[in-house]
């Protein structure tokens, strides 16, 4: 479709999420096309690349989300940080237990720092960088660093699934046609280490060449918990489940640098496109992954 | 349909599809051509303006997305005939060469000062905005004299 097809498009703005649900549901019931809209920084770029609109051809009709209130709240309460799927990225920089205050969730505001520049920043959310789907989704790398649990919603109810199962296959999820994504829960330890690194062209606007989200609860000279994320190095965004459980195995004095390349390679499937290489994606890995073990004191 | 924008702190009712994109609206029916549409997808910042005080690419927000809200362009910075301060100082300074970043950047620069100081570095701020012309030293130059002019002002008017 090109960009002047964009305007054939219906559009509806509906004051609550049950009127959006309700929505999704007869539309899907009826075999209609809908597509939530928040942000809009994945969907219209989306819109502007795909071949021209077929005469006749069914436009889905677009439902904007990027103003239910309910859907952009922040919320900590004791150690659950609640996020709504439709808060931006200026939001959590902004919030005063993520970028700013105590900055409980610093990682959050530290990814989202790098993610564009601030002009998507106000309008990207992380409901729209998870449902997009896209291996390179810096915002999904965070979450699942903290081991996120997403949130689904539809008029059949609601649902609860963690991050590390919601993507299937490259562009594929267990989000069904009439659910959207409400928001994300995160159990926040009270006391950890997190890494962000990006590997991209350039600092600002740069999608991932590769980049490792990392959150780590060590405690008596061993980690005890750790989440990991990263982003543009197979089909879908990588928890490193080997490298994860290499992590936690001994005492951070007994890793070794060979091991966990080994754990962090037989956790990547990298491939070759326009951005970078199998082999410099699969090299940066390894070092991410070597450089966040060394900051938490193993010899690696 | 018909949309209600307030643009540059005038209430606007403008006949358009919602899901037209703001910056062929603000270009088109509009008429407010001051901003530019330099890639069409999110990269270089030329169409930058401010929703409700935040910068946001105009070439990625469906117009529907900003029925009620407020919406400032580059044409929102001067004061009829008198250019704003960074205005004043893009041109002192050579801020502006070609001059197609110019209304995207001022917008950016102007969110710099009036909002986003306190999360982002000056270069932060511009981040999003392409310069092929100026290697962006005299842009950051402008923007960090108007700041220091702002701060020395020596005389003002009050009220309108
Ligand atoms: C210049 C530029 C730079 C970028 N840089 C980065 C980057 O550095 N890192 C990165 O990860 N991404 C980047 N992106 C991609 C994009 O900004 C992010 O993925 C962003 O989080 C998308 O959110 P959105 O709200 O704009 O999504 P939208 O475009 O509004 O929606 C995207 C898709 O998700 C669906 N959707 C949205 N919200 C929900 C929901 N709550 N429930 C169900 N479905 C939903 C929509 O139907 C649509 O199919 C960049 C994009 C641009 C244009
Ligand atoms: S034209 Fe909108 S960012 Fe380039
Ligand atoms: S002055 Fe020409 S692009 Fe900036």
């Amino acid at each position: 479709m090109a960009i002047t097809d964009l305007e054939l498009h219906s559009f509806v703005r509906l004051p609550t999420i049950a009127d959006v649900l309700q929505t999704l549901a007869d539309r899907h019931a009826a075999s209609q096309k809908t597509v939530v809209l928040a942000g809009g920084t994945d969907w219209v770029v989306e819109q502007e690349m795909a071949p021209p609109h077929k005469p006749g051809a069914e436009l889905p009709m677009v439902v904007d989300i990027s103003r239910l209130s309910d859907l952009q709240t922040i919320h900590l309460n004791g150690n659950l940080l609640t996020i709504g799927a439709a808060a931006t990225y200026l939001q959590l920089r902004r919030h005063p237990h993520i970028g700013m205050g105590d900055k409980r969730a610093a990682l959050l505001a530290r990814m989202a720092q790098d993610l564009g520049a601030l002009q998507i920043q106000a309008r990207g959310t992380l409901g729209g960088n998870l449902a997009t789907g896209s291996p390179a989704a810096d915002g999904v790398a965070a979450l699942m660093a903290y081991d996120a649990s997403v949130v689904l919603q539809s008029v059949r109810g609601e649902r609860t699934v963690p991050i590390t199962e919601f993507q299937t296959g490259y562009k594929k999820s267990v989000r069904a046609p009439d659910e959207i994504i409400t928001q994300f829960q995160i159990s926040l330890p009270t006391h950890y280490n997190w890494y962000w690194r990006k590997v991209g062209t350039r600092r600002a606007q740069a999608i991932s060449k590769v980049a490792l989200a990392g959150v780590a609860v060590v405690e008596s000279g061993q980690i005890q918990r750790i989440g990991l994320g990263m982003a543009s190095v197979a089909p879908v965004t990588a928890a490193l489940r080997n490298t994860r459980s290499y992590l936690c195995s001994a005492p951070l004095h007994k890793l070794t640098g060979a091991e966990l390349d080994a754990a962090v390679n037989s956790d990547c499937s990298p491939i070759d496109d326009v951005r970078s290489t199998r082999q410099y994606r699969a090299h940066c890995a390894r070092v991410v992954v070597r450089e966040f073990a060394r900051s938490l004191g193993a010899p690696v | 349909m018909n949309l209600t924008l307030t643009i540059n702190g005038t209430v606007h009712h403008v006949e358009a599809s919602p899901t037209a994109r703001l910056l062929d609206v603000l270009r088109g029916p509009l008429g407010l051509t001051g901003s530019k549409e330099g890639c069409g997808e999110g990269e270089c910042g030329a169409c930058t303006v401010l929703l409700d005080g935040d910068p946001v690419n105009a070439c990625l927000v469906l117009v529907g997305q900003c029925e009620g809200r407020s919406i400032l362009t580059v044409e929102g910075l001067a004061h009829g005939q008198t250019l704003s301060p960074l205005q004043q100082a893009f041109v002192g300074h050579g801020g502006a060469q070609c001059g197609i970043c110019t209304p995207g950047m001022l917008i950016s620069a102007h969110a710099y000062e009036k909002s986003t100081k306190s999360l982002v570095t000056l270069r932060e701020s511009i981040a999003g905005n392409i310069c092929r012309c100026t290697g962006y030293q005299r842009i950051v130059d402008s923007i960090t004299q108007a700041e220091h002019e702002d701060r020395v002002q020596t005389f003002g008017t009050v009220g309108s």
